[in-house]
């Protein structure tokens, strides 16, 4: 509750609250929304979030001022026998003011941005690399360095507190790779590699979705992940006929 | 006070000199009545109702499509509509509100008041404006038919994306039938636009300078050049596709050595500049109907035509911010991004502008007052969360999630087709010489704004908690929320259905008004509300002569 409470703070829409009071209640244990802001799980996600709270505050000021301006007119210049109008329709100082202080506000917001972009776009040494395919309608996970164990339409499973470095394409049409929690959303192009990266600091199921329309099932490409030990994960890959090679990095920092 | 001056005899301006403009009394003009001088009219005062009449015909199916589509969401493991056939919903909802309902509607007011506005008798090239609104009536017709062609309707979006898109992936006839269809209404936008910068250009009347045009003539000249330089990006863009489906051409086949992500090149070149298309006249509807009801002149005239010039050109530098996600490199992501955000000043200083006009005036709260009321206040929430979704941090978190949907939402309802509301409230006493009663007003202003807000406010919140776009069905943690969101349905469409009425009711009245309906033209001085209401053929006895004073009013 208190969660769904900050997105709606985030959101900067009042109203929101009492709709994600209702959402809440109705939520299930089994099922939590794994969204950016109840529970960021990887470093990109920490920074998107602390990110977007300071964008947040900034627009806020210019989301809240001229409605503010905007309802104190309403209530105070109505018509009224008697009340003439003012005549002016110009004010060049006004006019610099209002253009220049948010081109100033707008390089303070943006600047920060860069640095994240670069920390998203350039992933640390990788403890381990994955492939990610879309398909229609399901998702391919590929392991080439443990025994390339391949799986399908079924969970990713991946360790806790590695780096993980995901090559993503395509077998048909574009697909988008989402889960909220890590902060990450990458398009999966036919004909093209592109990547993105977590290191997932907490056990457990994650969730996500594919974001671009991918056809009539778009809807059904769920996206679950588990994040488990270091030795669950050797365990699971071994069950799947999967090798673990030796002096990996992986086996190094267990 | 009249702004029409007879100039001096010998004066360098008479408009007798004019070769064009024969003096003769117009009054005296019988336009060919009844069905077929409708059809064949190249009137473009007549043509602008048809437009408008068009307009309000699409906006019944798109928003039964949105109906068809907030049924099936409501809850999130229902199976109202068939996944096919509920993807063909979401690409024909969106088709028909942007080509048959809001740049035809944009379209209807620009050819109706443009040239009243710069004192012109008509369009430059009636017979081009005459054509230019026929080539929507087979536009739509195509979309139409295409629900009955085998495989039905196009359901890849109307974006369109190959290779979803493409023979493979979309085999029936629909996409070709809805490419051709953007072909088509692309092709009406073109010559449109020709059309109204060819007329601003060279027909305004003696003494009307560039910068004493109404604001909504100012908007309708930078909106034109946008028309003019997108739209071929955008028909080249799908006759690419249309070649890679029927052809063997591979421009966007990874197979054949091409690629999709140019595509999204081509298409957003076009689509992002087309939301200014769908915008930008709305901020001149909302400029006179502010100006007008606070009984004051517009605050800032020339920044306010800086800002609609400088929209147009940062507008087309801004596409790749619909492409973050797609693997593009990141100094690209950068320019994308600050430009985009660059945006928000010149906006911002609309917003401003808008704000002292209003500042010390004495508002009457007409329907029409409301409406554009209402657009400063919506267009500044779809405008806060663009500019979140212009840093790639936060885009890359809410792109193609219900965030985005509200937010295009609060710009192309809230500011669209909100501005569309004030306009058509402010200026349906000067095209049919009758009010429409604002009693009805009322309840259609509050059920919209009611059901617009109960709509679009929440997809925020389920857009950040990681619902994604165009979903047939969902994960269950959304589904309260989406209970909340269908009602609010309900509430816009009872606001169109009773907005149908009221225009019906009042078209059975006698006409009543005068040449100055609204009481407004001491402050105005336009020369819209100088002429009769609805005006005679070719509205101007004599073309009249401006003097000194701007007229800036609309
Ligand atoms: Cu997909
Ligand atoms: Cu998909
Ligand atoms: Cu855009």
């Amino acid at each position: 509750m208190k969660l769904n409470w900050k997105a709606g703070a985030i959101s900067a829409l009042g109203v929101l609250a009492a709709a994600a009071a209702y959402a809440g209640a109705g939520g299930d244990a089994d099922s939590p929304i794994t969204n950016l802001f109840n529970e960021p799980v990887t470093p990109i996600a920490h920074t998107v979030r602390s990110y977007w709270i300071f964008v947040a505050l900034i627009t806020g000021v210019f989301l809240i001022l001229p409605q503010i301006i905007l309802f104190w007119c309403i209530a105070k210049f109505k018509d009224a026998p008697g009340r003439k109008p003012a005549t002016f329709h110009e004010n060049i100082k006004l006019e610099i003011f209002w253009t220049v202080i948010p081109i100033l506000v707008l390089v303070v917001m943006a600047v920060p941005s860069y640095p994240i972009i670069k920390k998203i776009e350039n992933p640390p040494p990788a403890d381990m690399r994955i492939e990610i395919i879309g398909r229609q309608f399901l998702w391919e996970y590929r392991y080439p360095e443990f025994g390339d164990v391949r799986i399908s339409d079924e969970p990713l499973v991946i360790p806790v507190d590695k780096t993980v470095v995901a090559d993503c394409t395509s077998a048909d049409v574009l697909h988008a790779w989402w889960v909220p929690a890590f902060g990450v959303k990458i398009d999966t192009v036919p004909g093209r590699l592109t990547q993105i990266w977590f290191n997932v600091e907490e056990q457990g199921w994650y969730k996500g979705q594919c974001a671009e329309l991918c056809g009539s099932l778009h809807s059904q490409m769920y996206i679950d992940v588990r994040v488990v030990s270091q030795e669950e994960f050797e365990e699971w890959i071994i069950d799947r006929g999967g090798t673990i090679p030796a002096g990996n990095s992986l086996a190094q920092n267990s | 006070m009249s702004l029409l001056e007879t100039p001096p005899p010998g004066s360098s301006a008479q408009p007798s000199k004019r070769p064009d403009f024969p003096e003769t009394p117009h009054k005296a003009v019988r336009l060919p009545g009844g069905i077929l001088g409708i059809l064949s009219s190249t009137d473009h005062k007549v043509l602008g109702m048809l437009y408008l009449g068009l307009a309000l015909i699409g906006a019944v199916f798109g928003g039964a499509f949105a109906g068809a589509i907030r049924a099936q969401l409501t809850s999130h493991d229902l199976e109202v509509l068939s996944p096919e056939f509920y993807n063909a919903m979401v690409t024909m909802h969106a088709s028909v509100m942007i080509f048959v309902v809001i740049i035809p509607a944009l379209a209807g007011f620009g050819n109706y008041l443009v040239p009243i506005m710069i004192g012109a008798r008509d369009m430059a090239f009636p017979r081009l404006n005459a054509f230019s609104f026929w080539l929507l009536i087979p536009a739509g017709g195509l979309m139409a038919a295409s629900f009955f062609v085998q495989g039905g309707a196009a359901a890849a979006g109307w974006t369109a994306y190959p290779p979803l898109s493409l023979k493979e992936y979309s085999g029936g006839p629909g996409v070709d039938m809805w490419i051709l269809a953007v072909h088509l209404a692309g092709l009406s936008s073109i010559t449109g636009a020709i059309n109204f910068i060819v007329t601003v250009m060279n027909m305004r009347a003696p003494g009307m300078s560039l910068m004493k045009m109404p604001l909504f003539v100012w908007t309708w000249l930078v909106n034109a050049w946008l028309i003019l330089i997108g739209t071929p990006v955008l028909s080249g863009a799908v006759t690419m596709v249309l070649l890679d489906r029927g052809f063997g051409t591979g421009f966007f086949k990874p197979a054949l050595g091409g690629d999709p992500v140019l595509y999204q090149h081509l298409f957003w070149f076009y689509s992002h500049p087309a939301v200014y298309i769908m915008v930008l006249p709305a901020f001149g509807l909302i400029s006179h109907a502010l100006a007008a009801f606070s009984r004051k002149r517009i605050f800032g005239y020339t920044g306010m035509v800086w800002a609609v010039c400088a929209i147009g050109v940062l507008g087309f530098l801004v596409w790749g911010h619909h492409m973050f996600t797609a693997g593009i490199s990141p100094e690209l992501r950068l320019w994308f991004s600050f430009m985009t955000m660059v945006i928000a000043v010149p906006t911002g200083v609309k917003i401003w502008s808008w704000l002292a006009t209003i500042w010390g005036g004495t508002i009457r709260f007409t329907v029409s007052m409301k409406f554009a009321l209402a657009f400063i206040s919506l267009f500044v929430i779809g405008g806060i969360s663009g500019v979140w979704l212009a840093n790639v941090p936060i885009d890359l978190q809410v792109h193609d999630s219900y965030f985005v949907v509200a937010h295009f939402h609060y710009v192309l309802v809230g500011g669209a087709v909100t501005g569309l509301f004030a306009g058509t409230y402010f200026y349906f006493p000067k095209m049919s010489g009758r009010f429409l009663s604002e009693k009805i007003g009322n309840a259609v202003f509050w059920l919209f704004i009611l059901g617009m807000n109960l709509t679009f406010l929440p997809m925020h919140l389920v857009g950040v908690q990681g619902m994604a776009r165009r979903i047939w069905q969902y994960r269950e943690e959304f589904a309260a929320i989406n209970h909340l969101i269908s009602f609010g349905y309900l509430g816009m469409a009872a606001s169109g259905a009773l907005f149908i009425y009221s225009i019906i009711d009042a078209l059975r009245k006698p006409k009543t008004c005068g040449n100055d309906p609204w009481g407004i033209n001491d402050v105005q001085k336009s020369l819209v509300w100088d002429i009769p209401s609805p005006p005679p053929p070719y509205n101007f006895d004599k073309i009249p002569v401006l003097k000194g004073t701007a007229s800036t009013g609309g």
